[in-house]
């Protein structure tokens, strides 16, 4: 855009207003980080503390969850970090924003539900799946990411058959639903922003 | 035949910075010279109209010691920008007319 007096037509401005606006497309930021993160530790904690509990009796099976508040600060530091980074703020990054807020204090919520309720984690798994579902359904479809989207409803069919399943089961099936909502979309979306960078 | 059209958004490079205001909730200066491909120079004064015009909020604030401008539309510059259009539409029709 080299000078700013030419004349324009109606034709050309309409054409540049929609040159401008397809511009700013691929500004969504990329997210995969997160879903790589959680991704990644929350399906290693399913799998340890399934072996924990099923191969070792170990009776604290459970310690391996205390790596969520690690994660969460993790989470905070990097989202802290690109913010300065960032150069552009979509409405989409906004909503997603709002989206995963509502979905963390969601899961804090429910571990808080599972504790005054005696300990009862029998159907914890259930409702973790169908957060999952929630989050990447949605953000499957705000961003236009088709893996997310069919992780996502996956994860609702999972979410059904977790029901039936003792906690031990409920564990393996803990560890599918991740890896198919996050960890595979996850790896997908990163490739899918290192082609747009090059 | 376009005495009507707004002339703070009938010109290249404000419109084309509005243009993408309007699609995002805010975007930095850097942001806006790369879509826009515009000079820092030019770009600063088209931006600054728009800002006397009422169109856009600018912010400026340093981030890790390094100064950011910030541009995000306003309310006014949604509003005149969409007059814009519709009035862009209207001479399109009455040329087809």
């Amino acid at each position: 855009m080299e000078t700013d007096d030419k004349e324009l037509s109606p034709q050309e401005s309409l054409a540049l207003i929609k040159t401008m606006i397809n511009k700013t497309k691929d500004s969504v930021a990329d997210d995969s980080f997160y879903f790589l993160l959680w991704g990644w530790l929350v399906f290693v904690c399913c799998i340890a503390e399934f072996i924990l509990k099923v191969y070792y009796q170990y009776p604290y099976h459970y310690v391996v969850w205390w790596t969520m508040p690690a994660a969460g600060i993790a989470s905070a530091v990097y989202g802290a970090r690109q913010s300065k980074q960032k150069k552009v703020t979509s409405f989409v990054d906004e909503a997603l924003g709002f989206l995963w807020m509502a979905i963390g204090l969601s899961f804090i919520t429910l571990v808080v539900i599972n504790i005054i309720n005696g300990q009862n984690w029998q159907t914890a798994f259930t409702y973790y799946i169908l957060l999952y579902a929630i989050g990447t359904f949605m953000t499957g479809s705000l961003i236009r990411f088709k893996p997310l989207i069919i992780g996502g409803l996956i994860n609702f069919a999972l979410a059904i058959i977790s029901i039936r399943l003792n906690y031990d089961n409920q564990l393996l099936i803990g560890s599918v639903a991740i890896l198919i909502s996050y960890i595979i979309p996850g790896h997908l979306l990163r490739m899918k922003h290192q082609k747009q960078k090059n | 035949m376009f005495k009507e059209l707004d002339p703070i958004l009938h010109s290249q490079l404000r419109l084309a910075v509005m243009s993408l205001l309007i699609a995002v909730k805010e975007a930095e200066f850097t942001y806006i010279r790369e879509k826009t491909n515009a000079t820092a120079g030019n770009l600063s004064v088209q931006v600054q109209k728009l800002k006397e015009a009422g169109y856009i909020e600018v912010t400026k604030q340093f981030k890790d010691n390094y100064p950011q401008t910030t541009c995000k539309i306003t309310a006014q510059g949604i509003e005149a920008f969409e007059a814009y259009v519709k009035a862009l539409q209207q001479y399109l029709q009455a040329g087809q007319g």
